[in-house]
Order: C-alpha cells, then sequence, then structure tokens
C-alpha cells in the first residue's frame, strides 16, 4: 500500500496585511514553467501587476496574479497541521483520491 | 545595524548576541568575524497599537485586526523558527504588549532557545510587566521615542505617549532588563536628538538605536518629512560626535545606526578624518565583516496574518506565508528570482552603486527606497548623501588601493 501524504486545509481568507495580497504568478521566458513568487500587497488588480513588474517584469514573459483568499490550499505542514486545528482535513492519496478526515 | 561605539570606541556591548552571532556572554568582538547566515526573525504579533504614530511602517491601527496568530499559532510559528535556526526573534507590532498572551510567547520562544527581545512604544510597560517578562526570559527592550515631548507625542498623536515612554523605559531598567532607545530621525526631529539621548542617559539608559526613515508602510506617506541626503550626512556626523563626546567624558554609552549603509562609508570617512588611516582601516575591516545591508539574508519580518518579508519595513511583498509552508524553507528557496537576485545584488546594482569602492560594506544600502523612489530596484538608494570622491575614490585617502581590494 502507498503511504499517503496527510494535507490539511489552510486558512486563507485572512491575509491581508490589511492591504489585499496577490499571488504572482511569473513565466520568466515563453519556455519556462509558471512559477510563483511570493504576493504582492496592493488595492486591484492593476495595481497588483504594476507593483509585480515592477519586482519581476524586467524579464518576465508572462505574470499571472490571482487574489490570495481566491486559493485554495492543503499542506502536509501548515500552522494548524503543527497545532492539531479544529478544522476538517482532507488528505489525498498517492492515488490521487482524496479524503476527508477530522483532526 | 552599525555600532557607532565599537567601531570609533572599542565598546564591546551586550548586544553582540542579539545582532550578530556572538554567544551571550563572549568576548567576541560586537561585529563578528563570521557573518551571520540566519536571520534575525522581526515578528509583528499584531497590528493592533494603542497609539498611531505618522511614520508606522506596519501601518499599525487602533482597531484590533482579524487574522492575527492563536496563542497556539504563534507557538507553532516559533518552533518553526526554533527547527531552523534562527537566533532572535523581535516581538513587535503595532504594540506587542496589547496582546494579552505575550508574556507567554517569550516565555516559549526563550524555553525553544530563541533569543527573544521586544519592540515597543513603552507606554504599556508597567513595572510589573517588565518584570514578568524579564522572568520570561526577554532579553532586551528597544523603545521607540521619537523627539521630546511635544515633538514626540505629536509624532505619536497622543499627548503624553513621551511620558509614559519614559516611566516604561524606567520600569524596564528598574527590574534589571536591559533597554534601548529606538529613535526614527526625520526632519521634524532631527534637532531633538542630543536632547533625547542627555535625558535618558541621566536616567540610566546607555543604548541608543538611531534609525532612518524607510519608505514601506506609513513611512512611504512622509518621504517628504525625510531628511535631505545632506541633512542626513549632518544627522549622523552629530551622533557620531556625540558618542565621542560621551566617551571622552568616560560614559560609555552604546549607539548604533540602522536602516542607511552609506553609513558605513561615512564611519570609515570619519575615523580618517578624527583617528587617521590606521584606525579607518580598522573600521573598514569590521564593516565588511559585518557584511553590509541585510535585507534577505540576516534580517527577515513576518507580519500579523504570517506573510514574510524581506525586511519588516518591505511590507508591500512577500515571498510566502508561514501558514503555508514553514519560515525556514521559504527563506531557503532561491527558486524565488527576487531572493536570488537580492542575496546576488553586486550583480545587479547600478549607477554609481555598481562602481562605488564601499559596494562590498554598503551593498547599496535600502533596494526599498530605491525601488520606492525610482520604480528600479537596483538603481542607487535615493539616501546616499556620499559624495563623488567618496563613491568613486578620487580623494587622497581613498579606500581603493587599500581596505577595498
Amino acid at each position: 500500500m502507498v503511504e499517503k501524504a496527510r494535507r490539511s486545509l489552510v486558512e486563507s481568507d485572512e491575509r491581508g496585511n490589511p492591504t489585499p495580497q496577490w499571488e504572482v504568478f511569473v513565466r520568466a521566458e515563453a519556455a519556462d514553467p509558471m512559477r510563483h513568487v511570493g504576493s504582492v500587497a496592493a488595492a486591484s488588480a492593476t495595481e497588483a501587476h504594476e507593483h509585480a513588474s515592477r519586482l519581476f517584469g524586467w524579464d518576465a514573459a508572462d505574470v499571472w496574479l490571482c487574489p490570495a483568499e481566491a486559493v485554495e490550499r492543503y499542506s502536509t505542514r501548515g500552522l494548524a497541521t503543527d497545532t492539531g486545528g479544529e478544522e476538517s482535513r482532507v488528505s489525498e492519496g498517492a492515488d490521487g483520491k482524496p479524503e476527508v478526515q477530522d483532526a | 545595524m552599525i555600532s557607532i561605539s565599537k567601531l570609533l570606541c572599542d565598546l564591546d556591548a551586550e548586544g553582540d548576541g542579539l545582532r550578530y552571532d556572538a554567544a551571550e556572554g563572549s568576548e567576541k568582538p560586537q561585529i563578528t568575524e563570521k557573518k551571520q547566515r540566519r536571520p534575525v526573525v522581526v515578528w509583528n504579533t499584531t497590528r493592533r497599537c494603542n497609539l498611531y504614530c505618522s511614520h508606522c511602517y506596519a501601518g499599525a491601527d487602533l482597531d484590533p485586526a482579524s487574522g492575527e496568530f492563536t496563542t497556539a499559532e504563534g507557538k507553532a510559528f516559533l518552533d518553526q523558527l526554533a527547527d531552523y535556526g534562527a537566533p532572535v526573534v523581535l516581538f513587535s507590532g503595532g504594540e506587542p504588549l496589547v496582546r494579552d498572551d505575550l508574556v507567554e510567547l517569550v516565555s516559549y520562544a526563550a524555553d525553544q532557545g530563541l533569543r527573544p527581545v521586544l519592540s515597543s512604544n513603552g507606554t504599556l510597560i508597567t513595572r510589573e510587566k517588565a518584570a514578568a517578562l524579564r522572568d520570561a526570559g526577554l532579553q532586551y527592550a528597544g523603545i521607540s521615542v521619537d523627539g521630546l515631548p511635544e515633538r514626540n507625542d505629536r509624532f505619536r498623536g497622543e499627548e503624553g505617549a513621551f511620558d509614559a515612554a519614559v516611566r516604561g523605559i524606567e520600569n524596564c531598567l528598574e527590574v534589571g532588563l536591559k533597554t534601548g532607545l529606538r529613535y526614527t530621525i526625520t526632519e521634524a526631529n532631527a534637532p531633538d536628538l542630543e536632547g533625547v539621548v542627555d535625558l535618558l542617559a541621566e536616567k540610566g539608559l546607555d543604548r541608543f538605536c538611531f534609525y532612518h526613515l524607510d519608505y514601506g508602510g506609513r513611512g512611504a506617506e512622509i518621504v517628504d518629512a525625510d531628511l535631505s541626503p545632506q541633512e542626513k550626512r549632518e544627522a549622523v556626523r552629530r551622533v557620531a560626535d556625540m558618542t565621542l563626546e560621551y566617551h571622552d567624558r568616560g560614559e560609555e554609552i552604546e549607539t548604533l545606526l540602522v536602516g542607511n549603509y552609506a553609513d558605513a562609508a561615512f564611519l570609515v570617512e570619519y575615523a580618517r578624518e578624527e583617528f587617521g588611516e590606521a584606525k579607518a582601516q580598522a573600521v573598514y575591516d569590521y564593516l565588511e565583516r559585518n557584511g553590509g545591508d541585510p535585507t534577505g539574508e540576516r534580517i527577515a519580518d513576518v507580519d500579523y496574518q504570517g506573510n514574510v518579508h524581506l525586511t519588516q519595513f518591505w511590507q508591500g511583498y512577500s515571498l510566502g506565508n508561514v501558514r503555508d509552508r514553514p519560515f525556514g524553507e521559504i527563506w531557503e528557496d532561491e527558486s524565488n528570482p527576487l531572493l536570488e537576485a537580492l542575496r546576488n545584488r553586486e550583480e545587479h546594482l547600478k549607477g554609481k552603486c555598481a562602481d562605488c569602492q564601499y559596494q562590498s560594506i554598503c551593498r547599496g544600502a535600502s533596494r526599498l527606497r530605491a525601488l520606492a523612489a525610482t520604480g528600479d530596484l537596483f538603481e542607487p538608494d535615493p539616501q546616499c548623501y556620499l559624495t563623488d570622491d567618496e563613491v568613486f575614490g578620487t580623494e587622497a585617502g581613498s579606500m581603493v588601493g587599500g581596505a577595498a581590494d
């Protein structure tokens, strides 16, 4: 039997400090894979793009932005995992089938 | 962080273990032979503050923010730092004392082998609270005062804030907690600099940290309130002069500069002017070991939402979030092109920074100020106040051909 990775749902509905956070994805050159490069704080997508362009735009072919709270995250090592948080946990085996567990 | 008192007056201070890698009680010099590889981590434990300062880099507010770590999450985060081997955690904010679990978190950090230190406005530090923090293992409290009473209170948006901060400092000193001043120099409070040091030295304080304004948080909104580069040079000269005067009188105060590594080059020039070439060389050697601006290397910040920043002032960009991934993984991940570029910034610096003879002790100073002022991460810091002669080494006594090679 394949050992299953045990991932937990990570809270991500509040990431602004307090300016909203936008996850930034950059493809440096046309043939490169898209890469997550952190997040920028910005009031709008346009502002986030300008901000990301100043940081990464010197050679990036593509820049994608996504509101941080719109990303569903599951991790094997988030803070909630460490503390035995009470959220429902979702695990997914190597076969790709998710299973939901209570913490 | 550059220690004037160490460089010019050979004062070995307790701050060794705080900012560099010397152990507590070590006889190593304050700026050590070995560059600290793990960062000091500033943790903005809360956004909430009981004051509303015009220059706050964290954009702190009177109201509590949602999404702050619970006590359990805070401890899990401290575990991450301990696992990674971070030497120091700096409890900051907002105002960290508004968290009612601060003493518990400080105690937990100390138990995990982290060195807990505090950055506070001081106004909530009663004698009892100071004693509890000391007993929990707090090693140092840095208290912000930004001018004599009238100017400080205007800056901090609260009448009586100066007196309350001084009471906080006295409470720390009375219970034997190592305490220092944090003073952010702006156009508005530069004239008060010596007055504040005199007043607090009289009360027994012996550590004074002077911060240059960085252009993050509300600091970005008051760029116009910053000193001009020339005024900044004069302010730094006054701090250096004051340090020598105190030491000449036998009062061994510790003075430090934070946030503008043009100061490193200036202190080499100052040492040459005051003491001659041999001292300038010694100062340069210390500063070269210190390694210049620490952004993204020897300093890190984690905000109250868990976002990891390159310094505490650079809140507009985050490398990742410790809710998703442990701090050490985020900090070590040089697949991030910005982190990689900052750690190899010598290859990218432009303009006069590219050819500056002091590049190895400055490293381009604040990349955040360069970004804010020019839109380009690698243009020169607008607050570099060095003359062209100093930058390019065309003056007699230049470090080029000497220590800089």
